[in-house]
Order: structure tokens, then C-alpha cells, then sequence
């Protein structure tokens, strides 16, 4: 008996080619749709924003035996990994866990969406809102406290890199593991909040007892922080706290592509 | 890409499918076809495995045992090549909120993809190019979700559940785009417990209980088949005689005759409609309360589901 079958595919038409790719189309609607979601502009743009304008003037531009540096520049310093952090705990687990719950990854998958697209277009997501809330961010704080100089621009570059890719590949990790969409909204602002008021966006390490800021040292987002901060005001190598970042970078993308392969 | 190459074989042909869910068969040895222009439909109580099949066929579940091919193809090991060509509604699916619907068609839209602006006033949904999904009604979703799913010239188009949660009037105008699709001579495989929508749309049915197949067939042969009796009901005037009930059940057709109070009940098959019609004409007078109650595919559905389980088959 015959069967009706899909024939080998043959080389591509002018038309095919000309049309951008699935990969493609699934990357730009996501780009798309993230200047319209008011997880991403509450906490990744406007909350790091805000925070920073009250703290970052709460404690005067000199140094003193608190703050090593200009208190404002070490925010200014700080909150851009607030950014980071929001983008890679919150927004990402709540977008990618809404979909999830809604059955969008099922569409995508059986419309034939390649294995990786969803997971390569939400890496892409996740740094896009890093880099435009970043700048957003260094813009409004150059007329008011003015952005510092880099020290160490290298260092500041491989933090800022590698801190971006671990935080954005643990927000989809997130994403794909909890169960719905309140339950990554919750997780991820219990993840969120301590890392940025200990580690990141809080009193300085000099203020704290001890034990507090042992915990401080610990957490992913205040090593990853330590390392952009350190090198951007030069207040010391921390070649460690990079190799540990690098670790989870590389650890957390190959968790999150694996588990967002459609 | 090259057009597919039609001949005259099934779009899908399932042997032996079984799938199970942490020790329970959900799926179990299930065999169906399903030829070229047919829309067939998977009906059964929740829980009959209707759903898992289409995910299998769909390859987005990886079957325990048992072969599937769709198109000639296996849906797991070839899913870049075959999910392009099949058009899909799946159950409790959606598309992100703030995606407006001319976004929605450019992400879906492939290289070979139809007229989106004729396939959107065909459905209705020419106005609601620039709304976002999240705005739209349930029946205007499943409609662009019917789009989509057309989008690409699909080979086959699987609709699973297509107007759960749909009011009447929009409940209506699915069934109208999907019988469309049916004169155009799509393929569609649609999985519903709607009854009343498998009798209107489908060519063919298949009734599924516990992963497997109870019978299959057109509407009407599974209503001939497991639910056929008609009812014929009327009053008559107290005093009548009852040679007229002798007279009715030596009616062609007649199984039983009940009379309770100055009402009588026709029992048997559909030829039973036309000689008691034909009885009361000729005696000259139609009651004004004449009425008929004839089975439909629910009636066949829940004798079939009635029946005994496997286990109490194989004892």
C-alpha cells in the first residue's frame, strides 16, 4: 500500500530564504514583548532606578570609614547588579513560568519551533533587558551623582558578562522548574530581596555584624556584585569571586538549555 | 521545500500505541487511521486517553509501544520535519497576553505560509489585527488559534477541544469554520466530549474508554449500532380501543407499544417513525402532541460506555 509522505526537503526556495527563520521570528516577538511587560519595567527598569536615587543620596559623597569610596558611586556601583538580579530572579522566572502554565511552550513546540530557539531568544531577553535597564540606569545617575570611573574595566567587563549570563540562565532554570507563575512570582522575590538588601543594594559589608556579613559573602548576586564593584571604584582584585561566577555561568546555561529544549 | 508527496495511503496510521503515566496504561494498544480529507473524531469520557493519543501523533509524547507514522513519518524521530505540517489547537494552549493577533501570524507564519489577511476575514478576525490576545474573547481566540493552525498548509490539523469554555454563539461559529475547512478537503483529527459537535462535524468517529478503541464508524452507524431504538409518542383519548395498540404493534418496525394513561410510546427502529405517521394519517386524525425522540451519538456513546471493561470482556 502507498503511504502519503512528506518528501526529502529539497534546497530551499528564493521565497524560504528570504524569510527569516522560526529561530528568528520566535527571538524578535520575545524582544518585542518584554518593553511590554510590567514585571520587567516595575522591577528590572524603574525599581533598580528609583532605589538608587534615595540610597545612593542618603549617605553624603564623602568617604569615610563606612564606605571606602564616594557612598554614591558605590551605589551607582552596586545597582547596576540590581539590574542583573531582578532580571535573572524575577522577571524571567515569572515570564517563562507564565508561559509554561499557559501552554505556550506547547504551541511553540508543536509549531515546530526549533529545540532551542525558546531558550537561545530567552538568554537574548534576559540580556537585553540587562543592557537597556543597565544604561537607563548610568543615565539617570551621570547628572545626579555622576557615573564613576572603571578602574578596571577588564574585570568590570568579565563580571559584568558572566554575572549577566549565571543570572539569566538561573531566571529561565527557574522558570522551567516551578510550577506556576505565582509560585516563581514568590520564590523569586524570596531569592531576590535578601541577596539585594545583603549583598548588593543594602548597608555596606562595614556596618554589619559578623555573621550577617558572612552570609553577605556567600550569596551568588553579592560575589557576582563584588566582582563589577571592586573592579569599577578599584578597591581590589577578586579573581575568586570571578572563577566562582564563571562556574555558574557555565553550570546554570547548560541546566537551563537543556531544560527549555522545546 | 519541496510539497509533500500525496498519494492515497493514511496521513496517520497508529498500531499498537500504548502510553502510561507512572504505572497507570493511559493509552493501550490503540490502533487508528486516518485517510486524507477525513475529519475524524476521538470521542469518550475524560480520562480515555484522547488527548495522550494526539500528543503522540503530535510527537510531543514519546510512546511506550507501538508505531505511529504521520505523513510517512515518525513523529518523535522526525518532529523538525513533521511539526511544520501539521496544524494544531491544542488543549489549554495559549499565546502570551500582550502578543497582538498581526504579531501572532508573523511568528507563526513560515516560508510557504497562506494569505494570513484572507485566512483572517475568512475567520472573522480582520478587525482584531492589532488587539492583543489577552483581549480578545474565547471564541475570538479560538478562531486565531484555528489560523494559526492553518496558517502553513498543514498536511493534517489535530483540533483538541476545540470549544471547551465556548458559549453557544460562539460554540457555533468554530463549528462553521471547521466544517469550512472540511468542504475544503483538510484533513482533521479533532478530539472532543462534545457529542453534539463529533456528530456535526465529524466523517467518521472513534470511541475511546480506558486507552482503547470501542468502535469506530460514521455517526450514524454507531447511533444503528448501539443505540437505535426511536420513540414515537402521542396522546391518545381515553376510551380508545385497544385494537388500535394491537393495530400499531403489527407496524413494520414496531418492537413495543406502552401505554400509560391516554399516552402511548412507540418503541422501535427509525422505519417506526414513518409506518406510525402513516397510521395516524390514514386514521384521520394527527395528534396535535406527536412527538419523536430518536437516539443520537450520546445515546450511542454511553450504551457503548455502558458496556463491559476489558477485564470483564476477557472473563
Amino acid at each position: 500500500m502507498s503511504t502519503s509522505t512528506l518528501t526529502a526537503t529539497a534546497a530551499p526556495t528564493r521565497a524560504a530564504r528570504r524569510h527569516p527563520s522560526a529561530g528568528r521570528r520566535l527571538l524578535t516577538t520575545e524582544l518585542r514583548l518584554i518593553g511590554r511587560d510590567p514585571m520587567t519595567l516595575t522591577f528590572v527598569l524603574v525599581f533598580p532606578i528609583v532605589s538608587m536615587l534615595i540610597i545612593g543620596g542618603s549617605f553624603g559623597t564623602e568617604p569615610d570609614e563606612v564606605f571606602p569610596v564616594n557612598p554614591s558611586h558605590w551605589y551607582v556601583a552596586s545597582y547596576f547588579f540590581v539590574v542583573i538580579g531582578a532580571t535573572g530572579l524575577i522577571m524571567l522566572p515569572v515570564r517563562i513560568a507564565t508561559y509554561r502554565e499557559r501552554g505556550v511552550l506547547r504551541r511553540f513546540a508543536a509549531a515546530g519551533f526549533p529545540r532551542w530557539s525558546f531558550a537561545i531568544a530567552q538568554m537574548a531577553v534576559g540580556l537585553t533587558a540587562i543592557a537597556v535597564s543597565g544604561a537607563a540606569l548610568l543615565a539617570v545617575a551621570a547628572p545626579v551623582y555622576g557615573v564613576p570611573a572603571v578602574e578596571d574595566p577588564v574585570q568590570v567587563g568579565a563580571g559584568a558578562v558572566l554575572g549577566s549570563v549565571a543570572f539569566v540562565s538561573l531566571g529561565v532554570l527557574l522558570g522551567t522548574l516551578l510550577p506556576s507563575a505565582r509560585a516563581a512570582q514568590a520564590v523569586g522575590l524570596m531569592l531576590f530581596f535578601p541577596s539585594f538588601l545583603l549583598g548588593v543594594g543594602g548597608p555596606p559589608p562595614a556596618v554589619m555584624s559578623d555573621a550577617l556579613a558572612q552570609i553577605a559573602d556567600k550569596l551568588p548576586m553579592a560575589m557576582a556584585n563584588d566582582v563589577v564593584r571592586q573592579g569599577w571604584l578599584g578597591l581590589g582584585d577578586a579573581t575568586g569571586n570571578l572563577v566562582a561566577v564563571a562556574v555558574m555561568a557555565v553550570v546554570l546555561t547548560a541546566l537551563a538549555a537543556r531544560r527549555t529544549a522545546l | 521545500m519541496t510539497a509533500p508527496d500525496f498519494t492515497t495511503g493514511p496521513i496517520v496510521s497508529v498500531r499498537g500505541l500504548t502510553k502510561a503515566y507512572g504505572g497507570r496504561t493511559v493509552v493501550d494498544h490503540l490502533d487508528l487511521d486516518i485517510a486524507a480529507g477525513e475529519v475524524v473524531g476521538l470521542i469518550g469520557a475524560n480520562g480515555a486517553g484522547k488527548t495522550t493519543t494526539v500528543e503522540c501523533i503530535q510527537g510531543l509524547r514519546r510512546p511506550d509501544g507501538g508505531t505511529i507514522r504521520v505523513l510517512g513519518l515518525d513523529p518523535v524521530q522526525d518532529a523538525d520535519r513533521l511539526r511544520p505540517a501539521i496544524g494544531s489547537q491544542l488543549q489549554e494552549s495559549g499565546l502570551p497576553d500582550r502578543l497582538k493577533v498581526r504579531e501572532a501570524i508573523r511568528l507563526f507564519a513560515g516560508p510557504d505560509a497562506v494569505d494570513a489577511d484572507e485566512l483572517l476575514e475568512r475567520f472573522g478576525l480582520a478587525h482584531r489585527r492589532d488587539y492583543a490576545f489577552g483581549t480578545m474573547s474565547g471564541g475570538e481566540k479560538q478562531r486565531l488559534f484555528l489560523v494559526l493552525a492553518l496558517l502553513n498548509r498543514p498536511r493534517l490539523v489535530i483540533l483538541d477541544e476545540l470549544t471547551q469554555g465556548l458559549d453557544p454563539a460562539a460554540r457555533r461559529e468554530v463549528w462553521a469554520s471547521v466544517t469550512r475547512l472540511r468542504d475544503a478537503g483538510t484533513t482533521v483529527l479533532l478530539v472532543t466530549h462534545e457529542l453534539d459537535e463529533a456528530e456535526e462535524l465529524c466523517d467518521r468517529v472513534v470511541a475511546m474508554r480506558a486507552g482503547r478503541v470501542l468502535d469506530a464508524g460514521t455517526p450514524a452507524e454507531l447511533v444503528a449500532r448501539h443505540a437505535a431504538a426511536v420513540t414515537v409518542r402521542f396522546g391518545l383519548p381515553p376510551g380508545r380501543p385497544a385494537r388500535e395498540l394491537a393495530e400499531i404493534r403489527t407496524l413494520s418496525g414496531v418492537v413495543d407499544v406502552v401505554r400509560t394513561g391516554d399516552q402511548v410510546a412507540v418503541v422501535g427502529d427509525r422505519s417506526t417513525i414513518a409506518h406510525v405517521g402513516a397510521w395516524l394519517v390514514r386514521r384521520g386524525s394527527v395528534p396535535p402532541d406527536l412527538r419523536v425522540e430518536a437516539p443520537d451519538l450520546e445515546d450511542a456513546l454511553l450504551t457503548l460506555l455502558e458496556g463491559p471493561t476489558h477485564g470483564e470482556e476477557a472473563a
